[in-house]
């Protein structure tokens, strides 16, 4: 049975505090989805699709991208090794090294809805959305830092996927290819984008329940990659 | 007397390239062993499969009994240590922060990180940032973080190779030390002073085969000369067969006080080597 320590985990997740203070570059990364959040702010619009999207903004900068960056920089340094030559389990160090971004994604989330001036419909519903959201771009992140060998490839292989996962719903406006809109309507993004317009509209769960499933088992889908590429880390 | 590491035929290839060839050998509990051979030989592969850091193509292996897909269990690499070429630190944290990650990740008191310290000289540094130290001294908070569990076996793959002489010759101390606590270790290396000062059994490795493998004294007395060197007063120098014939020589010359010095003609394991493979480690 696989071990889960709360100490360990602790422990990633300190070593990582420490490290991102004294990390200018993950530290203006978090940074510029706040800085675009205060400028569509200051644009006035009460449109929710055009206020949700720093939000989105926010989920791929400081979700996916600083986790891969992170993740990246363990492999590029062997520090990974490390971890995974320590008694800490796959699970212990999965969840540490996602703790951080995560709790970092969420205070930029929560500050870019202040800034954005977005009025959240239905709280716990929109909750459930971002946790969900959260969940699956940090793990996209964790499987793009363990495929990159250095952080300066994070952004070469990470780009494409992120601009196809977290933007995806703009290619809706760029193609008249059925299969392609409709592929698109199965992306996170456009299930995010669902589920909000849905809650801006009728503020029940009952609109968004396909949603909230297929967003599911993204997140599921996600997780299991992310373990099997750990998983092929292990061993050379 | 109790193995800790078992290894039956033990094969290894890159593709086309071998690594190892069917090497077979046991590490007793509580001894030092050194693996020697020049890079490429398959000193780190080994380490590398008995860690679970890589799979072996053929053979078996065990570590503390254990089968090699076992190795992969937290409790597994809660009993050994490891250092390698590519450990990696840190660079923004300081020395004590890099320690300390471990000593949480073992469940060990902090203090440990400072008695580690100690033994790797590194004592009055440990708030200093990883990334302002020399490589010899990362090279010795890699080392720490090995040994700060006290594990009850310890790889270590070149482990004084950035060091000056004061620097090996501290950790040489404290290797032993850990060893006398009940340490196995298994260490590879290029210098020949270090196996021979650190290690109870030696084995030379030569394009992925074991060549050798025994006590250095063993190894010295097997490929020594059948002859010593006597150095006469006047720095005259003769070469006397060890027989009794030449014990009777050695006998005049010192009744006549002429003898000034004499030399067993024991080669080192490096010209063991050297005999044995054709080639400098």
């Amino acid at each position: 049975m696989m071990q889960f320590s709360i100490r360990r985990v602790n422990a990633i997740f300190r070593k990582d505090w420490k490290d991102l203070m004294k990390n200018s570059y993950i530290i203006f990364t978090l940074a510029f989805p706040l800085i675009f959040a205060a400028w569509i702010g200051r644009m006035g619009s009460e449109d929710p699709a055009f206020q949700t999207f720093p939000i989105h903004f926010a989920l791929v900068i400081a979700g996916a991208f600083v986790q891969a960056a992170m993740v990246a920089e363990e492999k590029e340094k062997n520090t990974l090794r490390g971890l995974m030559l320590s008694p800490a389990s796959t699970a212990e160090i999965l969840v540490g090294k996602s703790a951080l971004t995560a709790v970092s994604t969420l205070v930029v989330v929560i500050g870019s809805i202040l800034l954005a001036e977005y009025k959240v419909p239905s709280p716990p519903l929109f909750i459930l959305s971002i946790l969900l959201g959260l969940v699956l771009f940090v793990t996209i992140g964790t499987i793009l830092g363990l495929l990159s060998r250095t952080v300066m490839e994070t952004t070469i292989v990470g780009m494409p996927v992120l601009v196809i996962f977290g933007m995806g719903s703009m290619f809706k406006a760029m193609t008249d290819n059925e299969m392609i809109i409709k592929a698109v309507d199965y992306l996170p993004s456009e299930q995010l984008n669902m589920i909000w317009m849905e809650l801006d509209r009728e503020m029940n769960i009952s609109g968004t329940i396909d949603n909230i499933l297929i967003l599911l088992a993204w997140v599921v889908v996600s997780f299991v990659i992310a373990v099997f590429v750990y998983g092929k880390r292990r061993f050379d | 007397m109790e193995h800790v590491i078992e290894v039956r035929e033990l094969a290894k290839s890159f593709g086309n390239k071998v690594a190892l060839k069917s090497i077979s050998f046991d590490v007793k509990k509580g001894e030092t062993i050194g693996f020697l051979g020049p890079s490429g030989s398959g000193k780190t592969t080994t380490i590398k499969i008995l860690t679970a850091q890589l799979h072996p193509t053929a053979g078996e292996a065990s570590v503390f009994g254990e089968p090699l897909e076992k190795l992969k269990d937290p409790s597994y690499m809660r009993r050994i240590g490891i250092l390698t070429d590519n450990s990696g630190l840190y660079e923004r944290l300081t020395i004590f922060d890099n320690l300390a990650l471990y000593c949480d990740l073992y469940g060990i008191s902090k203090k440990s990180s400072d008695e580690v310290l100690e033994v790797v000289n590194l004592q009055h540094d440990k708030n200093t940032p990883v990334q302002k130290l020399s490589k010899g001294m990362k090279q010795r908070v890699t080392l720490a973080r090995a040994i700060v569990h006290k594990p009850d076996l310890l790889f270590l793959d070149e482990p004084t190779s950035a060091l000056d002489p004061v620097n090996t010759k501290h950790i040489h101390e404290g290797l032993k030390q850990l060893n006398r606590e009940g340490t196995t270790i298994f260490l590879t290396t290029h210098d020949m002073h270090e196996a021979e000062e650190m290690c109870d059994r030696v084995a030379f490795l030569h394009n992925g085969e074991i060549k050798l493998f025994d006590t250095p004294q063993k190894l010295r007395t097997r490929y020594g000369s059948s002859s010593v060197t006597v150095t006469l007063k006047g720095d005259q120098v003769v070469t006397v067969p060890k027989d009794e014939q030449g014990a009777e020589e050695i006998y005049r010359y010192m009744k006549d006080g002429q003898l000034a010095a004499i030399h067993s003609n024991e080669p080192t394991l490096g010209d063991i080597f050297v005999q044995l493979t054709g080639r400098n480690l």
